[in-house]
């Protein structure tokens, strides 16, 4: 795929046509057979962002992650020399699942069906009574699974050679996450939603904000304002399979005294951390095909919505610290800054299920997308295209066959 | 009635709110909010929201793992307050609505739950 270096923009009064202005199919946002393909075409074969580093902090740290939709698990290590490496969680002798710790420290792997061993590089180490397999040890490696770090997430791909390095795939956008709290952290906190919704419909939520005063009307007071009532945001923009937006702010918004205090405790500390004046500060970040990342330091999050099946999904948002609580005040400005982001994105899980009930009784054919809500297009385009091409892929390979 | 002071020296006022909103654990305190009455959260945020800088600005003199059993209570105290200043000074009159939903999200990790 060749894709320009740049990231294009649109400013908020310009004209969004540019990516079309039908209506979208509705089938995509429901139907388990579009979902099958999309686990083929994207989620096989796209770097998916699985964790972050400070999950693996020395030698020996090992994790280990689910990817439902392609019904693997993957085993994540550090080993002695400090290389981060992926591998499917599959015992090569009969297929049993290595690891069952989510995580933990550990450089030597043991099946518990037969005890073959594995090191944290993946090579069979020892397997007992092996002299009477038809097999060399060299060949029974874990499979490897293509696996990189940006701006301190992990990413893997699950496809055995992907098209693209993942430095490649995010373009300008992996320097600019470099600059982001999340390249610098060393934990974070998290919390977590389960959905009845299809992926793509779920992260449109988080991608338009024209949702914003209706579902978010004590919340998401300081989005708005009579200048700006929907709260659109300054500008759009695209790189690839990936977009951002700008987030716009009332510069007349009043806080509340209380969320005052806990604002200025947020800003004391990302000053100390060196995130005072940050370029990205406004910027929200949607990194297909599922991860957002919002520029703020001071409600530095990522959401990843995880694709469980056709209208099942995931939601998990883990906001980035530079270091431990070091005191009273720094604990107290991250908790408020965790609660304030919960609360805002717990009012959108209901609204996303009626969603799915109503386009899953197949009642529509189309649903429609107004020129801001110009990312869940973008998304639904990309999304297809991929599907398209592997549909296309498919049926020359059986044709052939 | 129990005399004993729970917390440190110039925080008498909350000595009342300690059972209810001293508690240990980021999920447990967004819980607590989320089943609590609007009566004990405009209770408890009255008397606190004035006292939080002046908490903090004490409990900040000593590293986090220093703390007594009275500041570590205070420190509890003045978290939970974080929560509930959102469902009082945020949510208002919308709050049970909030809660409602709010139930669905489940705090797995919390930067307050290390080294407490
Ligand atoms: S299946 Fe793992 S050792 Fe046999
Ligand atoms: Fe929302």
């Amino acid at each position: 795929m060749a894709e320009s270096p740049a990231t294009q923009h649109i400013e908020l009064d310009e004209d969004h046509a540019h990516l079309g202005t039908g209506p979208i199919p509705a089938g995509p946002y429901y139907q388990p057979e579009y979902f099958d393909l999309e686990r083929e075409a994207i989620f096989r074969r796209t770097w998916l962002q699985i964790a972050h580093i400070s999950e693996l902090p020395e030698p020996g740290s090992f994790i280990v992650r689910p990817v439902e939709i392609a019904r693997a698990s993957i085993l994540i290590t550090r080993g002695r020399d400090g290389e981060i490496r992926a591998f499917h969680n599959v015992c090569t002798h009969r297929g049993t699942q290595l690891v069952s710790d989510d995580s933990g420290k550990r450089s030597l792997f043991s099946c518990p069906y037969h005890m073959w061993t594995f090191s944290d590089d993946g090579e069979l180490r020892s397997a007992p009574d092996f002299e009477r397999f038809y097999v060399d040890k060299s060949q029974c490696s874990l499979s490897k699974v293509a696996v990189d770090v940006c701006a301190g997430l992990v990413f893997i791909n699950l496809d055995s050679s992907p098209e693209q390095s993942l430095r490649e795939y995010l373009g300008p956008f992996a320097e600019e996450l470099e600059q982001l709290p999340v390249a610098r952290a060393t934990t974070f906190s998290e919390y977590t939603y389960e959905i009845e919704g299809n992926w793509k419909l779920t992260y449109d939520n988080f991608q338009e904000n024209y949702h914003l005063r209706f579902i978010h009307p004590r919340s998401g007071e300081a989005a708005n304002g009579p200048q700006n009532p929907f709260g659109y945001p300054i500008r759009y923009g695209f790189h690839g399979p990936h977009r951002t937006q700008t987030i716009w702010s009332n510069p007349d918004a009043r806080p509340k005294p209380f969320q005052t205090f806990g604002f200025m405790k947020g800003a004391e500390f990302a000053i100390k951390d060196g995130f005072g004046a940050s370029a990205q500060g406004k910027e929200y970040y949607a990194i297909f095909p599922n991860l957002f990342i919002l520029g703020s330091p001071m409600t530095p999050f990522s959401q990843s919505v995880v694709p469980i099946s056709a209208n099942r999904s995931r939601g998990i948002i883990r906001m980035y610290w530079i270091g431990e609580d070091d005191c009273a005040s720094r604990r107290f400005a991250r908790e408020y800054a965790m609660a304030t982001a919960r609360d805002i994105h717990s009012e959108d899980r209901a609204v996303i299920q009626a969603g799915q009930r109503g386009l899953e009784s197949g009642a529509l054919s189309h649903i429609h997308f107004q020129s801001q809500e110009i990312l869940c297009r973008h998304l639904f385009q990309e999304v297809d295209k991929r599907v398209e091409a592997y549909r296309a892929e498919r049926d020359a390979a059986r044709a052939k066959a | 009635m129990n005399t004993e002071r729970n917390l440190p020296e110039g925080f008498e006022q909350l000595e009342p709110y300690v059972e209810s909103w001293s508690i240990a654990g980021a999920a447990n305190r967004s819980r607590r909010r989320i089943d609590s009455s609007e009566q004990e959260r405009v209770a408890f945020f009255n008397a606190a929201k004035e006292l939080a800088g002046p908490a903090l600005a004490l409990l900040d003199q000593k590293p986090l793992d220093q703390l007594d059993d009275r500041e570590t209570r205070l420190m509890n105290l003045i978290l939970s307050l974080a929560h509930v200043s959102l469902a009082v000074e945020i949510q208002g009159d919308d709050e049970p609505k909030h809660a409602k939903n709010s139930r669905h999200i489940t705090i797995t990790r919390a930067s307050s739950d290390f080294n407490a």
